[in-house]
């Protein structure tokens, strides 16, 4: 055992990350960037939950029970109709309503008062922040009530009571598994292609860069496919997982998803001079998705600072248009928006592959 | 082909940062002949296929190829490239690695299979068709990643060191199918730093840093040096030109 050659392997090895100046900064700045990140979101408190408020109370106790509504979980607005109100969270536009009855402060003082809560319960944490809030603001304006004056009147347009964590999360993962392998998978091909000299050689026959990311992305979209079977039939086989929508549209989702994943993969790695440099781009596509797009905590948790960035991932619209599709039951044309960007995204990185690929050949 | 040149150039030079890979190298490369490219590693024979197959554009001056001028992208189907490092899938099957280049350059599969079976006939490796690549000695992948180079029967043929590693009897197989080709008028032209592989060449070029300091046939190139064998003459062509 030579001391004097051990340490001649370190230094050889500390040179090589000295030539490699990416890899280096990649050490430093991807943990930094992890505590952040971690730090600003995993709060796991919730903010700015849409909540629609109709007041028809002709006393005073709706308007001082809503007073002490605090924090900054709820944005309450006052709203005009019922009925109008309950469309706004079937489309999604607002998590829920609450209706206070025109009678409300007579029944306080006769015990037997209640506020209707209309919810979209595809979001157990929402659900949650929702019914915690009212139930916080309840006992600060009635303190010392010994039993609860009040009940809250649950009618959940999406979703129900049994609605689980698992289920409101299924849906992101299963994106989430998808972006992983499709990113990871279209990175190592294309490294792989530039190593051998492929690249170059491929482009000395007619073949042009456009028909090499083309064909590349098909065959792994055959990958995603067979992967996307497997991924949401264990969601919906192993874990019980409720989906009230049309599947085969949750399919197409996952799809259009994978075929931009692929073309952002392909762009990475031309950026990359080797797979050790390749495969730090993974983490960067990966810790945005987990954290900033309401895969595993709704946007709403999400500090408004860093809410802008949620929208620039696309995760957050296949998460979205998943969830939609699996908990809401709702169709492509609901989930209109979430296409258009997933089907901008799929040409941007397509174009985006192109242009990097023709750039090294 | 005709009379056409297969390769003209005018004063190419390609420059990388601080480095002259070429300077100004004006050459005709005349159809139905075997060309060598002759230079020590890092004289710029391997840029000068590169410019001329349009996988990087010369810095200045101008080329044609099989009469189109540089990046030559109709007549690719009609050119066969033989990289330095291979290039060749290890993962693919010899038949596979085959069959993808055939059909890149638009050959039909009827006239895949029928030229698959002529080619690796001719470089010996017929028996190990279905093997993957990565199974095969450096030698065998050599021959695969040549017998891709002219399945389609190109007229040019793009060699870039093709019998580094290939041993003397399959070299001299090598050769006489470069005779048989060139006979058909087909043009090959390949870049060696073996001075005797030049010498089998109809025209050699020698090439150093970057300029051209002679372009005859062997025994012209040996004359005027007065030098015994090729080896000699580079030397002596070397020291002429470092002395300019």
């Amino acid at each position: 055992m030579s001391a004097h050659r051990a340490l001649a392997v370190t230094r050889k090895t500390l040179s090589q990350f000295r030539h490699d100046r990416r890899t280096l900064g990649f050490i430093v700045g991807m943990p930094l960037l992890m505590v952040v990140v971690f730090g600003y979101t995993f709060g796991g408190e919730v903010h700015n939950v849409r909540t629609l408020v109709v007041s028809l109370d002709t006393g005073p106790m709706a308007g001082r029970l809503l007073e002490n509504v605090t924090g900054d979980t709820l944005d309450l607005l006052p709203w005009t109709d019922a009925a109008s109100g309950r469309d706004e969270v079937e489309a999604g536009r607002a998590w829920a309503l609450l209706v206070f009855p025109a009678n409300f402060s007579q029944n306080l003082v006769a015990r037997r008062a209640a506020i209707e809560v209309v919810l979209d319960g595809s979001s157990p944490p929402i659900t949650a922040a929702v019914l915690g809030t009212l139930r916080a603001a309840a006992e600060t304006t009635f303190v010392g009530g010994s039993a609860a004056p009040l009940s809250l009147d649950r009618q959940y347009v999406y979703g129900s009571e049994e609605t689980r964590f698992i289920d409101s999360f299924a849906p992101g993962v299963v994106a989430l598994a998808v972006l992983m392998v499709t990113t990871i998978l279209s990175v190592i091909m294309v490294v792989r292609e530039k190593a051998g000299g492929m690249l170059e050689r491929l482009f000395a026959t007619p073949l042009r860069p456009a028909e090499f990311v083309l064909g590349l992305a098909l065959a792994l979209a055959v990958l995603a496919f067979l992967q996307s079977a497997v991924v949401l039939s264990a969601a919906l086989l192993l874990f019980q997982v409720q989906v009230v929508g049309n599947v085969a549209l949750a399919f197409g989702i996952l799809l259009l998803f994978a075929v931009g994943n692929q073309g952002l993969g392909i762009m990475l790695s031309s950026a990359a001079k080797n797979e050790l440099q390749a495969i730090q781009f993974v983490p960067l596509v990966l810790f945005p998705s987990l954290l900033l797009t309401g895969v595993f905590f709704p946007l709403e948790a999400i500090p408004g600072a860093l809410r802008p960035l949620s929208y620039a991932v696309p995760l957050t619209y296949a998460g979205d248009a998943l969830h939609s599709i699996m908990l809401r039951g709702w169709g492509v044309l609901e989930v209109g928006l979430d296409v258009i960007v997933l089907l901008a995204y799929d040409v941007l990185a397509l174009l985006g592959a192109t242009i990097f690929v023709r750039r090294q050949a | 082909m005709g009379d056409t040149a297969a390769i003209v150039c005018h004063n190419l030079a390609k420059r990388f940062g601080e480095i002259e890979a070429l300077r100004n190298v004006s050459l005709e490369v005349p159809p139905g002949v075997t060309f060598g490219l002759l230079g020590p590693n890092g004289a710029g024979k391997t840029t000068l296929l590169r410019i001329w197959l349009g996988l990087t554009p010369p810095t200045s001056g101008s080329a044609t190829v099989l009469g189109e001028r540089i990046p030559p992208r109709a007549s690719l189907p009609r050119i066969g490239y033989m990289p330095q490092d291979l290039a060749v899938y290890p993962d693919l099957t010899v038949e596979e690695n085959l069959a993808l280049f055939g059909r890149l350059v638009g050959m039909d599969e009827a006239a895949i299979r029928r030229r698959t079976d002529e080619v690796l006939a001719l470089v010996d490796i017929a028996d190990r068709r279905d093997s993957l690549v990565a199974t095969l000695s450096g030698g065998m992948r050599r021959r695969t990643s040549l017998a891709a180079a002219f399945l389609h029967d190109p007229d040019l043929l793009l060699l870039d060191e093709p019998t580094v590693g290939v041993d003397p009897e399959l070299r001299s197989a090598f050769w006489s199918y470069f005779r048989v080709l060139t006979g058909r008028g087909k043009t090959v032209l390949m870049t060696t730093h073996y001075m005797e592989e030049a010498s089998r060449c109809d025209l050699a070029a020698l090439i150093h840093r970057g300029r051209l300091l002679a372009l005859d046939t062997p025994a012209a190139i040996k004359t005027r040096t007065g030098a015994a064998n090729l080896d000699d003459a580079f030397l002596s062509l070397v020291r002429e030109a470092n002395a300019a």
